[in-house]
C-alpha cells in the first residue's frame, strides 16, 4: 500500500517564493489546503543566506520611479530581460515589500520612521530597502512565520521530492521520498509549484549552501519542460576564500572600494565599462574586471590557498558605520576569513551566486505542462535577462510567488481530480526506483569523486570568461560524466535518515543542470550580460536577441530558441 | 610538503534499524589548519565512510543546521573551528533531544514549542497595504532587534537544565521570539502572548541558569529575553487587575 | 563522558516520530560546570528558605507565649548547631543576592520611555555596594553599637 496524501496546490520548496506563494494561495482561498513540501525545515533554506536588500520604489518617493527601476533593470539585464514581467515586477515590488513590513520584517529605518534605502549596483538611485545586511534571514523567519497563522497550510518537511506525477499530460501531484523513514509518498494537488532555488553546487566556488542542488528545475526538465537562459549564471564579485561564502554588495553600497595588487582602486583608474558607478556596477562587469586585474598580474596572492584575489576595502567606514550597517560582513570576514575589515581589507573574488536562467515559465508562472508552476530562482520568466541587478532576486520571490499561487490557485479549481490508481502506481514504481538506487554497487566510481569530477568540468568550460573549446569540452565531458555517475558504487542501504541517498538524487540533478547549463553556453556564440565568450566578445542583438531552451532527450539534450519580449525600450549599448 | 596534520573524531553512530543504542566510531583524518568541524565531518563523509548521516547546508552560520554537541558543548560546527580542539574531538548529537540517526536529532517537539508563543504579528485590525509600510523609529527597532536574530540552532535548548527537568518548558529560543513580537510596535498581541507565557511551562519554568545565552551563536541573550519578559508579564498582569477594576465601576 | 538517562523528555513532540528514536542524552558537563553549579545552588536555597520559615513560625509562636518561651529561644539560638546554620544561611543568601545583583542588567529593557538603561557595571556596582553598606550598618546595629 503506497501512502498518499491529497491537498489542492502542492508547493515544492519552502524559501522564500514557496512561503509567499503558500500564503498567497490561502488566502485567495480559505477553503482549499495546500501542501508545502520541503527537503529541509522552512528556516533552513538558502533565502536565509542573502545579505543585502531587496529593491522596491519606496512609496511616496520623489527622486525615483517605477519607470527608472523598470530600466536599470532592463538595461541591467543587458536588453534579455522580457519586458512585460519587468513593468509587473517594477509595480508589484513596493505593495509587497510593504506587506512584508507590514508582517514583522524588520526593515531598517530611517530617524523619521521610515524604510530605509541603500545604494545597489546597477541602480540608478537608491531603492533597497534593506534589514542592517541579514535581509534573506529576516525575510525567510518573517514568511515563515507568518505562515504559521494558517491551519490550511500543510508543511511536509524533510521530504525529498524525485518525481512529478503526471497524468494525461498535465502534472497531479509529486513523488516525495521522506527522508525520515525511507518510504515514498503521493503528494497528490490539482495544481504544483516548483520553488526549490537554483543549482549552485555544480560548481566547485560557490555562495550557495548544499541544499542549492536544482531538484526542480531537474523535475520539470525530465517531464518535458524546458530550462531557459541556463548559460547565464552569476559570478558575484565578491566571494571569500576557499569557501565562496558571500560578502554582500552592500558592502560596495555603502561605500566600499576593490583594490588590485597594487593599491588602485581599478574599477576608477581604468575603463571596464562601469563609468563613475565604479564599484556599484553590475555585477556581471565587475566580476569580469576583477578577472581581467588578476591575469592581468595584478592579483593578490593568499599564502596557502589556491588562485588569487582582489581586495575589498572597508577600513574608511569606520567601525561605528560597520558595526550599524555591515555587521554580518564583520563576523562573516573575522570568523571565515580571519580579517577584521575594520583594519584590514578583505580578500575576495568572484564566486559563483545566482542562475538567472531556470524552468522556462511565461508572466504568470506556468509551464506549458498544465498545472505545473515555477517560482523563484528555479524559474526562468525572464525578469533579470542576462544579467540580474542586486537585490532584485529577492523581490522576485515575492512578486511571482504570489502572482504564480493565485494562478494556480484558479487552474485548481477549474481541474478535475485525476486517474488516482495510476498516480498511485506511479508512485510505486519510483519506490521501488529509489530503493533500487540505495546502498546500491555498481562500478568504482565514487559520489565524490564524480562530483569533483563535475565542479571541475562546469569551472573550467562555465567561468566568468569562456571560449567555444572550453564550452565544446564541458558538453561532452558532462556527457562522459553522466555514463560515470550511472557507475557509481553506494555504501549506506539504510532506510533511516539516509543522506548519501538523497546527496546522489542531488547529484543526478546537478547533471541535468549542468548539461542544459554547457549546450546553453556553446549555443551562444556571443558576449551578453553573464555570458562572456571570449571567442565573440561584443554583443549581437541581430542573430543573438533571444532566449536559449535546452529540452531533456534520452539521446541528450537539444537546443533550441524563443524570443525576447521587448518593450518600451530597445537594445542600446549598455555602458553605465 | 610537511605531512598534514591528523586529528580523531569520535563521532556517535546510531541507525534505529540495525542498534539497539548508540554507539561511538573514531575516525583518524588528515585536516587543514582552517578547518571547521563541519569539514572534518564532510570529509569523513566524502572520503571515509558514506553512512555518516548529519545536517548541514550554508556553512555560514545562519541557517541553523549543524548543531552538535563538540567536546560536550553545543556548536554550530560550521563556525566551531577545528583547531579549538585537541588531537581527539568527541562529536555527539544535541543534547536535550532524541535521537534520529548517527547526529541527527528530532525537532517537532521544538517547532510545537514555537507555533505556541504565536510568533507572528497580532492586530485588532489588520493593515491596508495602500497606507504603506508604518512608521517605526530606529530607537523602536533596536529595542526588539536583538531577540529577532535567532536561527533556530536549537543550541539553547541543547544547554538548558530545565529543558531536562521539565518537560512543558517552552525553552529559550520560542520565549525570546515572543518577545520579540511582544516588543514590536507593530504588534497588538501582547496580551495573548502573555497568557501562554503564564501558563505551565512558560516563562517562570526559568530559573535563570543562563547558560542558553553562553552558547546562543548569535548573542540573542535569550535568558535575558526571559527575565525580560517575567517583569513584562507581572506588570501586564497587575495593569489587568487594576484596569478590570477600573471597567466594573 | 558516560550519560544517564534524562528524567523527562522535554524536546519529544506530541505525536511519537515515524521511526524509534534513541532517548535525549541530559547536557554535557551537567551538574559539575559552571552555571550549572550555579543553577544547582540557587536551587538548593529552597532548603533555607524553607528551614528559616520553620524557625519563624518557632519564634512567633514562642513570642505569644511568655517571656520565658522567649528567652528559651533565644537561648537554643546559641547552639552551635544554630549557628553554623545561621552562618551558612547568610552566606547562601549573599551569594543569591550579589548573583541576583550581577544578572539584574539583562533583565532590564534597553530603555524605558526617554531613558536609556544605565551602563550594566554602574547597576551592578550600585546594587552590589549598596546591598554590602546596608548588611555593614545593620550587623552594626544589632550589635549593639548604635
Amino acid at each position: 500500500m503506497v501512502d498518499v496524501v491529497r491537498h489542492d496546490v502542492v508547493i515544492v520548496g519552502g524559501g522564500g517564493a514557496g512561503l509567499r506563494a503558500a500564503i498567497a494561495a490561502v488566502e485567495a482561498d480559505p477553503t482549499l489546503s495546500v501542501a508545502l513540501v520541503s527537503k529541509v525545515y522552512p528556516m533552513r533554506s538558502h533565502t536565509v543566506s542573502a545579505e543585502g536588500g531587496a529593491a522596491a520604489v519606496p512609496p511616496g518617493a520623489v527622486d525615483d520611479s517605477l519607470e527608472k527601476h523598470a530600466y536599470d533593470t532592463v538595461k541591467g539585464s543587458d536588453f534579455l530581460g522580457d519586458q512585460d514581467v519587468i513593468q509587473y515586477f517594477v509595480q508589484e515590488a513596493p505593495k509587497e515589500l510593504t506587506r512584508l513590513e507590514h508582517w514583522g520584517c524588520p526593515w531598517s529605518r530611517n530617524p523619521d520612521g521610515t524604510v530605509a534605502t541603500r545604494p545597489f549596483g546597477g541602480m540608478q538611485t537608491p531603492r533597497t530597502w534593506y534589514a542592517t545586511d541579514k535581509v534573506g534571514f529576516h525575510m525567510l523567519h518573517t514568511l515563515f512565520q507568518h505562515s504559521l497563522r494558517f491551519d490550511r497550510i500543510v508543511r511536509y518537511d524533510e521530504q525529498f521530492v524525485t518525481k512529478l506525477l503526471v497524468d494525461g499530460g498535465q502534472c497531479r501531484g509529486v513523488v516525495a521520498l521522506d527522508v525520515r523513514t525511507g518510504q515514498v509518498r503521493a503528494v497528490l494537488g490539482r495544481s504544483v509549484i516548483l520553488a526549490t532555488g537554483g543549482a549552485g553546487k555544480v560548481w566547485p566556488f560557490t555562495t550557495n549552501g548544499n541544499i542549492k542542488t536544482g531538484d526542480g528545475m531537474s523535475l520539470a526538465y525530465r517531464e518535458g519542460v524546458a530550462l531557459k537562459d541556463m548559460e547565464f549564471v552569476q559570478y558575484h564579485p565578491t566571494g571569500l576564500p576557499g569557501t565562496g561564502i558571500l560578502i554582500t554588495e552592500a558592502s560596495r553600497g555603502e561605500g566600499g572600494y576593490l583594490i588590485n595588487s597594487e593599491g588602485e582602486r581599478f574599477l576608477v583608474s581604468r575603463d571596464y565599462g562601469v563609468g563613475t558607478k565604479a564599484e556599484l556596477g553590475p555585477r556581471d562587469m565587475i566580476s569580469r574586471a576583477i578577472i581581467q586585474e588578476i591575469e592581468a598580474g595584478r592579483g593578490i596572492k593568499l599564502p596557502g590557498k589556491i588562485g588569487e584575489y582582489a581586495h575589498l576595502d572597508l577600513r574608511h567606514l569606520g567601525k561605528a558605520k560597520l558595526e550599524a550597517r555591515l555587521p554580518f560582513v564583520l563576523e562573516l570576514s573575522r570568523t571565515y576569513a580571519g580579517v577584521d575589515p575594520v583594519t584590514q581589507p578583505i580578500p575576495i573574488r568572484p564566486v559563483l551566486h545566482y542562475m538567472m536562467g531556470g524552468v522556462d515559465v511565461n508572466i504568470d508562472g506556468a509551464t506549458v505542462m498544465p498545472g505545473l508552476y515555477a517560482i523563484g530562482e528555479a524559474a526562468c520568466f525572464s525578469l533579470n535577462g542576462a544579467n540580474r541587478l542586486g537585490s532584485n532576486s529577492l523581490t522576485e520571490l515575492l512578486v511571482f510567488g504570489a502572482r504564480a499561487a493565485s494562478h494556480a490557485v484558479r487552474f485548481a479549481k477549474g481541474s478535475a481530480a485525476g486517474n488516482e490508481s495510476a498516480l498511485l502506481e506511479q508512485t510505486k514504481a519510483e519506490g521501488a526506483r529509489i530503493d533500487g538506487i540505495r546502498g546500491r554497487k555498481r562500478g568504482g566510481e565514487t559520489l565524490a569523486g564524480v562530483r569533483l569530477a563535475m565542479n571541475t568540468t562546469m569551472e573550467s568550460g562555465t567561468g566568468v570568461y569562456r571560449e567555444q573549446a572550453s564550452m565544446q569540452k564541458a558538453v561532452s565531458e558532462v556527457a562522459a560524466i553522466k555514463q560515470r555517475y550511472a557507475q557509481v558504487s553506494l555504501s549506506d542501504a539504510s532506510k533511516v535518515f539516509n543522506t548519501e541517498l538523497t546527496a546522489m538524487l542531488e547529484l543526478g540533478n546537478l547533471l541535468d543542470v549542468a548539461e542544459a547549463v554547457a549546450l546553453a553556453a556553446v549555443n551562444r556564440k556571443e558576449s551578453r550580460g553573464a555570458h562572456a565568450c571570449r571567442d565573440f566578445p561584443k554583443r549581437n542583438d541581430g542573430e543573438y536577441l533571444h532566449h536559449s531552451l535546452v529540452h531533456y532527450g534520452e539521446a541528450g539534450p537539444r537546443f533550441s530558441k524563443k524570443p525576447v519580449t521587448l518593450g518600451t525600450w530597445v537594445p542600446e549599448e549598455r555602458k553605465y | 610538503m610537511a605531512e598534514p596534520k591528523k586529528k580523531t573524531i569520535v563521532v556517535t553512530r546510531f541507525d534505529p534499524d540495525k542498534d539497539e543504542a548508540p554507539r561511538q566510531q573514531s575516525y583518524e583524518i588528515p585536516v587543514e589548519p582552517d578547518w571547521k568541524v563541519l569539514d572534518a565531518l564532510n570529509y569523513i563523509k566524502d572520503h571515509v565512510d558514506p553512512t555518516l548521516s548529519h545536517r548541514w547546508s550554508c556553512r555560514m552560520a545562519v541557517c541553523g543546521s549543524c548543531g552538535m554537541n563538540v567536546d560536550g558543548e553545543p556548536k554550530l560546527t560550521c563556525k566551531d573551528a577545528l583547531s579549538n580542539h585537541g588531537d581527539t574531538v568527541e562529536v555527539t548529537p544535541l543534547a536535550n533531544f532524541p535521537v534520529v540517526r548517527d547526529l541527527v536529532v528530532e525537532i517537532e517537539g521544538f517547532m510545537e514549542k514555537f507555533q505556541k508563543v504565536k510568533p507572528f504579528i497580532l492586530r485588532a485590525k489588520e493593515l491596508a497595504v495602500d497606507d504603506g509600510p508604518t512608521r517605526q523609529s530606529p530607537a523602536e527597532l533596536d529595542d526588539f532587534r536583538q531577540f529577532s536574530m535567532c536561527i533556530n540552532c536549537m543550541l539553547c535548548y541543547s544547554a538548558c537544565p530545565v529543558i531536562s527537568t521539565e518537560p512543558d518548558f517552552l525553552g529559550p529560543a520560542a520565549i525570546a521570539l515572543g518577545h520579540r513580537y511582544n516588543l514590536d510596535t507593530r504588534d497588538q498581541g501582547q496580551a495573548e502572548r502573555n497568557k501562554v507565557f503564564r501558563e505551565d511551562g512558560g516563562i517562570f519554568a526559568c530559573s535563570y541558569a543562563g547558560e542558553c545565552s553562553e552558547v546562543c551563536p548569535k548573542h540573542v541573550d535569550p535568558s535575558g529575553a526571559i527575565q525580560q519578559a517575567k517583569l513584562g508579564n507581572v506588570i501586564d498582569w497587575l495593569t489587568g487587575l487594576v484596569l478590570r477594576r477600573g471597567d466594573a465601576r | 563522558m558516560s550519560h544517564s538517562t534524562p528524567i523527562v523528555d522535554a524536546m519529544k513532540p506530541s505525536r511519537p516520530g515515524a521511526t524509534r528514536t534513541a532517548p535525549p542524552r541530559p547536557p554535557d558537563g551537567f551538574p559539575s560546570r559552571g552555571n550549572y553549579r550555579a543553577y544547582i545552588a540557587f536551587g538548593f536555597g529552597g532548603f533555607f528558605l524553607f528551614t528559616v520559615s520553620l524557625l519563624v513560625l518557632r519564634s512567633v509562636w514562642a513570642l505569644g507565649n511568655g517571656e520565658a518561651a522567649w528567652n528559651r529561644l533565644q537561648t537554643s539560638f546559641q547552639n552551635p548547631i544554630y549557628v553554623l546554620f545561621h552562618a551558612l544561611a547568610f552566606l547562601w543568601l549573599s551569594w543569591f543576592i550579589l548573583r541576583l545583583f550581577r544578572l539584574f542588567p539583562a533583565t532590564q529593557p534597553k530603555r524605558i520611555g526617554p531613558f536609556q538603561r544605565p551602563p550594566d557595571a554602574l547597576m551592578v556596582a550600585g546594587l552590589s555596594g549598596a546591598f554590602v553598606v546596608v548588611t555593614l550598618v545593620v550587623a552594626a546595629i544589632l550589635w549593639g553599637a548604635f
